[in-house]
């Protein structure tokens, strides 16, 4: 009997003699009541939650073997595998009674997030086989992976000038090209010239995977936010102030050649329409990265200016404030939790 | 979208708001029971979808408005479940961030909108930037008319929360010792910045509807743009409210701002009731202080704009305030006029097609403030005066046509001082009313001459100099002489005399102190009159003889004090002779002769030296107008009986003037060429001989003998008549006559006589035809009896009329 750490691969099977009877096999992870879960999608789209790890951390728990009827596996095919560690629980035998083993995989590589997108599926999981002569007992934990990023060192802000010729001009601005997964976009659209009848104007973030390689490239789009961010028809010198939040949206990180298999990459879609339906874009990439969760931010976050050159000057609602009779008011408007 | 074709433009638009206020009810419905289960979140997302019907474009402003008022009215109903919820504690944590979310703006900018009211309504910390956040992301709606409804809607929730406080210091509470506004809440001038951009930003789309869509529904659309412009005045009148705002503020950071906006928007309407606005809502003591600024702005307006109206509301404002007893009236160094005038003179600088009109009307507003501000610096109104000459010459505009906006506006501009001061001589020291007058064509002239002359009557002013006659006379001259520009028919002769009658009545106002002085006057008068013409000077001329006579009364009181006084008089009536014969000569004839009638009158009774012969000069000359000039036979027995009447009167002549003139008024009598005139004529005559007067004499003459002549004549006369009737009436005047004289106790009547007449008209009366004249005969003769009758029975009877036969 053996545990496989997998990430996506095909499963590995040891050997273990002498079981006649089904067994029940139960992986109990170490700490798992105080464990972070995290959510994510299946294939079919449904959300599962499963135990939250993340690049490094040991990886350890318990199987737990009870005697019962066997469950069947079936290989779904077309896996790859791209880390796999292995642990011998029990050498072969014959297991005559229920049986509790302890397992440990020390600081385990986990280097990609796992991913559930239109074409790709990236997943972490511990399985446990019992190898029996006719068919093993096979029994598989997911488990999800973050991957932590540092706030980029170099994170300048996207500012370009498009236009058409004597038609559009306008200026727009996102004051990051990298934003985290709970990062609020700001940003603001000048309008240098106008010379059509635009019924508004909508930010869009579309996601894009990109698996394959070569001849074999296929490029999934997908628009997983629609914002819009003006009503009606500007004139030249105005200024429309963008504000999306993204943490009200379902991100991932940006990826990048994943195994060399797949990427996902995200942009911001800046559209316009016009009286006659005809439709102006501009797109920009942005990178998403997901930062260590850091106390919540409160609503004054929420304030942050579309005016670069202008920071917000919003004080939090300082705790010198808070022996007062009326901290708790304070603290609650704040919205912190 | 028309579901059905027929249709018409207000049903559907009825349709269309029906659909969207039942959508509309049915949300708000759902949004509270949502609220009052507690579930927030569901309770959002019916308000947001209620809120999307305001992202419609199908709706008319006048629809649009409806809906979004009853939109507004739910989302208060929301706001006041959120701001509950902070009160009692509940942790509504990111509610700013959550409503971010929604995807379509214009929800999303609303519910924004109402959750940061609440915010800053829960904690006062925050509001500053809460403001500035609100109003810079309303930016994103840039559609007119859904543009203009959420920012009214962010101006209306607010309302009650705008910083209101000088200091951007902490506020310790006294009760608590809670330092309650931090550094973040805020002063009146973050209040005055979220204004002036909310204002700005509503302005701009406000002016943006004008340039959408066709120009054939041009009309349309200005209409509803004014229907629309109290969304935009609305901020305006938000910044009145701040009461932080003194008057250096409000001239340092306020209406700098807002005229910027105003002068740069472009638009003849914007500007327009902006302007107003401004006026409207803030106190008179702020404008005061900004005149300068504020007409220099109007100075800068679109071409289109009446600025006229703006200034005008401004000065009127003003000048009610400077009238109010409660106000503390016009700070003394304000130089309100100066600055007006100034301001004035730059707007029509700058606004070379500016109608005439309108610049006049600018001149009125400004006279009428300098004389309500300025009671009594007539220099105001001079200078106000002037500038109009100097406008009008400019523009090279004369002959105003009568009846032309700029000719009324110009009238109205110079009846204001003839009203306001009504004061004739206060205008004459006006340098530059009288030559405006060149400006208007005759008619003007004619109506402006005819407003002064009455408000001189109506006011009794007494015109005291030479000079101010001269002056006035040559203002009216319209009045007073022909006219080069004045047409060539006929004018309407009841108007005329009605006009004329106006200065016929005016020369009795020609009154000096000094008797020299209104000697003067008259021959001041006499010579502008004079010009008048022969339909003019009928008018004219005898009220000027007339106060002649008066003032030769006034030195006759006066001959103690004046030892020329004779000759002064004998001049006056040199003065009025030729007067008269300025009449004669404009062939008349019948003023003429009552006037010399009164002139030998007046100077009988004045004796002067050599008053005899210039009365019986006077009287000669109305003899020979008798012989001469009147020939219709009424005339001539009304002129003859007033002769008559004259000579009775007077008592200045000697034996040798008196009988020829008594001699001459029997002939001319006996002379007159029908009967019946005959017979009156001596029976009047008759009393010339008892009751006429000479120098020589005591006392009345009482020649009975030549009286009964002339009664005797009469009733010989009448016997002649043909007419019965006439003869009749004859007879009972002649009656009457005896009667009084016999009455009067001439001896040389007998009561015979009175019987016979008596008798005689017993016997024709009842001959005489039933008539109206008949019945009128038989009346006088009957009274004549009454009278004979009573005087008979009387107890006290001085007269005898023993034997007379009733």
């Amino acid at each position: 009997m053996q545990t496989s750490f997998s990430g996506g691969g095909t499963q590995t099977k040891m050997s273990f003699f002498g079981f006649g009877q089904s067994a029940e096999v139960d992986i109990v992870l170490e700490g798992q009541e105080s464990r972070k879960t995290a959510e994510i999608k299946t294939e079919d789209g449904k959300k599962e939650r499963y135990y939250l790890y993340f690049d490094g951390e040991t990886v350890s728990g318990k199987v737990n073997v009870t005697l019962k009827k066997a469950e069947l596996y079936y290989d779904r095919g077309n896996h790859h595998e791209f880390t796999s560690l292995v642990k011998e629980l029990a050498r072969p035998g014959e297991l005559t009674h229920n049986a509790s083993y302890g397992f440990e995989f020390l600081q385990v590589e986990k280097p990609y997030e796992s991913y559930t997108g239109a074409n790709v599926r990236l997943r972490y999981f511990l399985r446990v086989t019992i190898v029996k002569r006719i068919s093993d007992v096979v029994k598989e934990q997911d488990i999800i992976v973050h991957t932590l990023s540092q706030y980029p060192e170099m994170n300048n802000s996207i500012k370009m000038e498009v236009g058409i010729e004597d038609c559009l001009h306008i200026e727009f601005e996102y004051n990051k090209s990298k934003y985290h997964l709970k990062d609020v976009i700001v940003g603001k659209i000048y309008f240098l010239l106008v010379r059509i009848k635009i019924r508004y104007m909508e930010l869009a973030i579309v996601r894009r995977e990109t698996t394959g390689a070569g001849p074999n490239t296929f490029n999934e789009n997908e628009t997983i936010a629609k914002y819009e961010i003006m009503d009606g028809a500007p004139v030249r010198g105005e200024s429309i102030p963008i504000r999306l939040f993204l943490s009200g949206y379902e991100l991932t990180p940006s990826m990048r050649d994943i195994n060399k298999k797949f990427s996902v990459r995200y942009y911001l879609n800046l559209v316009l329409v016009d009286e006659e339906e005809r439709r102006y874009f501009k797109q920009q990439e942005i990178i998403i990265f997901r930062k260590a969760d850091k106390q919540r931010k409160n609503y004054q976050q929420a304030l942050q200016h579309h005016t670069s050159t202008n920071p917000p000057n919003m004080a939090p609602p300082g705790k010198e404030k808070g022996d007062s009779e009326d901290s708790q008011e304070q603290n609650d408007a704040a919205g912190d939790n | 979208m028309p579901s059905t074709p027929q249709l018409s433009p207000q049903e559907e638009q009825e349709k269309l708001l029906e659909e969207a206020l039942s959508v509309v009810k049915n949300q708000a419905f759902q949004m509270k029971r949502c609220l009052d289960k507690g579930r927030l979140m569901d309770g959002l997302k019916h308000a947001s979808t209620m809120l999307g019907e305001l992202r419609t474009s199908l709706l008319s402003p006048k629809s649009y408005y409806e809906c979004y008022m009853a939109i507004s009215d739910e989302l208060r109903h929301l706001e006041m479940y959120l701001v509950d919820e902070f009160q009692k504690g509940r942790k509504v944590a990111d509610l700013y961030e959550l409503v971010q979310y929604a995807g379509n703006i214009v929800p999303r900018l609303y519910l924004l909108i109402t959750v940061g009211t609440v915010y800053i309504k829960s904690n006062e910390l925050s509001r500053k930037d809460i403001l500035k956040d609100l109003v810079e992301m309303c930016r994103g709606v840039q559609h007119p008319l859904r543009g203009l409804f959420l920012r009214n809607y962010l101006l209306q929730c607010t309302k009650n929360v705008l910083p209101d406080v000088e200091e951007d210091s902490a506020y310790v509470d006294p009760a608590t010792f809670f330092s309650f506004f931090g550094s973040d809440s805020g002063t009146v001038m973050d209040s005055v910045d979220f204004i002036h951009l909310n204002f700005a930003e509503m302005n701009k789309l406000w002016v943006r509807m004008q340039h959408q869509g066709h120009s054939r529904d041009k009309e349309r659309r200005e209409q509803e743009r004014r229907e629309l412009r109290i969304l935009v005045g609305t901020n305006l009148v938000r910044l009145s409210q701040l009461e932080c705002i003194d008057i250096d503020r409000f001239k340092k950071a306020v209406l700098p701002g807002v005229l910027e906006q105003v002068v740069n928007c472009k638009d003849a309407i914007a500007q327009e009731y902006l302007m107003e606005c401004v006026i409207q809502v803030f106190p008179d003591e702020f404008h005061l202080q900004t005149l300068s600024p504020f007409l220099r702005a109007c100075a800068e307006l679109h071409p289109n704009v009446n600025v006229k109206n703006i200034i005008i509301a401004l000065i009127d404002r003003l000048a009610a305030f400077a009238q109010n007893e409660e106000g503390s009236g016009i700070p003394t160094d304000i130089q309100l006029f100066d600055i007006f005038s100034q301001q004035i003179s730059q707007v029509i600088q700058n606004r070379p097609d500016m109608p005439p009109e309108d610049i006049v009307s600018l001149q009125v507003a400004l006279i009428n403030l300098a004389l309500k501000c300025y009671p009594t610096q007539v220099d105001y109104v001079d200078k106000v005066l002037e500038t109009t000459e100097e406008i009008f010459n400019r523009l090279n505009l004369d002959h105003l046509e009568h009846g032309s906006m700029v000719s009324k506006e110009l009238m109205r501009l110079m009846k204001i001082p003839v009203d306001t001061y009504n004061n004739v001589l206060t205008l004459l020291a006006l340098q530059h009313f009288g030559p405006l007058f060149d400006y208007f064509d005759y008619k003007g002239r004619k109506l402006m001459s005819c407003h002064i002359i009455s408000n001189a009557l109506e006011n009794e002013t007494l015109i005291p100099s030479q000079e101010h006659v001269d002056s006035i006379l040559n203002i009216v001259n319209c009045l007073v002489q022909d006219q080069n520009d004045q047409p060539e028919e006929a004018e309407d002769p009841e108007d005329f005399a009605e006009e004329q009658g106006l200065m016929g009545r005016f020369i009795h106002l020609l009154q000096a102190e000094d008797p020299n002085q209104q000697f003067l006057i008259l021959n001041t008068a006499r010579k502008h009159f004079g010009n008048g013409g022969d339909q003019r000077i009928r008018y004219t001329l005898p009220p000027i003889v007339f106060a002649a006579y008066r003032l030769a009364f006034r030195y006759s009181h006066l001959k103690e004090e004046d030892e020329n006084w004779e000759k002064k008089c004998q001049k006056i009536f040199q003065f009025c002779h030729q007067t008269i014969g300025a009449l004669i000569k404009a062939e008349q004839a019948e003023i003429p002769l009552r006037l010399f009638l009164q002139g030998a009158l007046a100077a009988g009774r004045i004796k002067f030296e050599n008053s005899e012969t210039v009365a019986y000069e006077f009287f000669s000359q109305a003899f020979s107008l008798y012989e001469d000039e009147i020939s219709d036979s009424k005339a001539q027995l009304a002129a003859i009986t007033l002769i008559i009447g004259t000579l009775e009167q007077m008592s200045c002549f000697g034996e040798e003037n008196h009988e020829p003139l008594k001699t001459q008024c029997a002939l001319a009598a006996s002379k007159l060429l029908k009967k019946p005139d005959q017979c009156r004529g001596v029976a009047v005559c008759s009393h010339l001989f008892w009751s006429g007067k000479t120098a020589a004499h005591e006392g009345e003459m009482h020649d009975a003998k030549r009286t009964t002549d002339c009664l005797k004549k009469g009733v010989k006369i009448a016997n002649q008549c043909m007419d019965s009737s006439v003869q009749v009436q004859l007879f009972v005047e002649v009656l009457n006559h005896y009667i009084y004289f016999y009455e009067k106790g001439c001896e040389q009547i007998a009561v015979q006589v009175l019987n016979q007449i008596i008798a005689r008209v017993r016997e024709l009366l009842p001959n005489l035809e039933a008539n109206e004249e008949t019945e009128q005969i038989n009346k006088h003769f009957k009274n004549t009896l009454e009278h004979l009758q009573l005087r008979m029975e009387a107890p006290d009877s001085t007269v005898s009329y023993e034997g007379l036969v009733l």
